[in-house]
């Protein structure tokens, strides 16, 4: 999977599980708001992940992912 | 370290107390999930017609979250904390066992994320799948 299908990938979970217009999920907005996550269905998001791309989201890494652009790197960077 | 905790031991995990205790087993703990048990007996509160009523799977389903939430407090060397169920979804129940059967609990960690824990549960009684779902779990600070 290349970049950009990572991407569309990401989204296109993401969109579909918080149920948010994919077309508000760019680089640089901020995951928390534009999913609309509060503390509860953060680990939502953290689990999918998990399901989807195989890659674990340490609690201390996730303060450093804030935007898509963060998460999309993060993953490149520890998919298998 | 105590792997295994059987009737009142699980006192030193879970808040409840008789006639209200819904777990009688906590097995196989890792940090990804453990097994739980119930054997179901008559004078269960959550009893009615010889069958387990569906918010004694719930309960029998927190009560073992709660019980893996506590063994984590255990084993980490201080006294077992008090979990707080956040959320239960996707759940499903598909029967309502009987006096006299021995649920089987497995727990499955989804994720964590600041605090709080997404677990799977799925009940079985003997090979028959009972009830399924996810739980969250926070535990209280000290």
């Amino acid at each position: 999977m290349n970049k950009e299908e990572l991407i569309e990938k990401v989204n296109t979970t993401l969109a579909e599980e918080f149920e948010t217009d994919i077309e508000k999920l760019t680089p640089d907005a901020n995951i928390k708001k534009t999913l609309e996550l509060d503390s509860l269905s953060l680990v939502d998001m953290i689990a999918l992940i998990d399901n989807e791309f195989g890659v674990k989201i340490a609690n201390t890494e996730l303060p450093k992912i804030q935007t898509f652009q963060a998460l999309y790197d993060y993953l490149e960077a520890n998919m298998k | 370290m105590k792997t295994v905790f059987r009737d009142a031991e699980l006192f030193d995990l879970i808040p409840q107390r008789p006639p209200i205790v819904m777990v009688d087993l906590l097995q196989n703990v890792t940090d990804s999930g453990a097994e739980t048990g119930l054997t179901i007996k008559e004078d269960n509160l959550f009893v009615h017609n010889g069958q387990m009523q569906e918010p004694g799977l719930i309960e029998h389903i927190a009560q073992s979250a709660a019980a893996f939430a506590g063994f984590k407090g255990y084993a980490d060397g201080g006294q077992p904390r008090l979990g707080y169920i956040g959320e239960i979804k996707r759940l499903f129940v598909y029967a309502r066992p009987c006096v006299g059967a021995c649920l089987h609990t497995t727990l499955r960690v989804l994720g964590e994320a600041a605090g709080i824990t997404l677990l799977a549960a799925e009940v079985k009684d003997g090979e028959a799948l009972v009830a399924e779902g996810q739980m969250k779990i926070f535990l209280k600070e000290d």
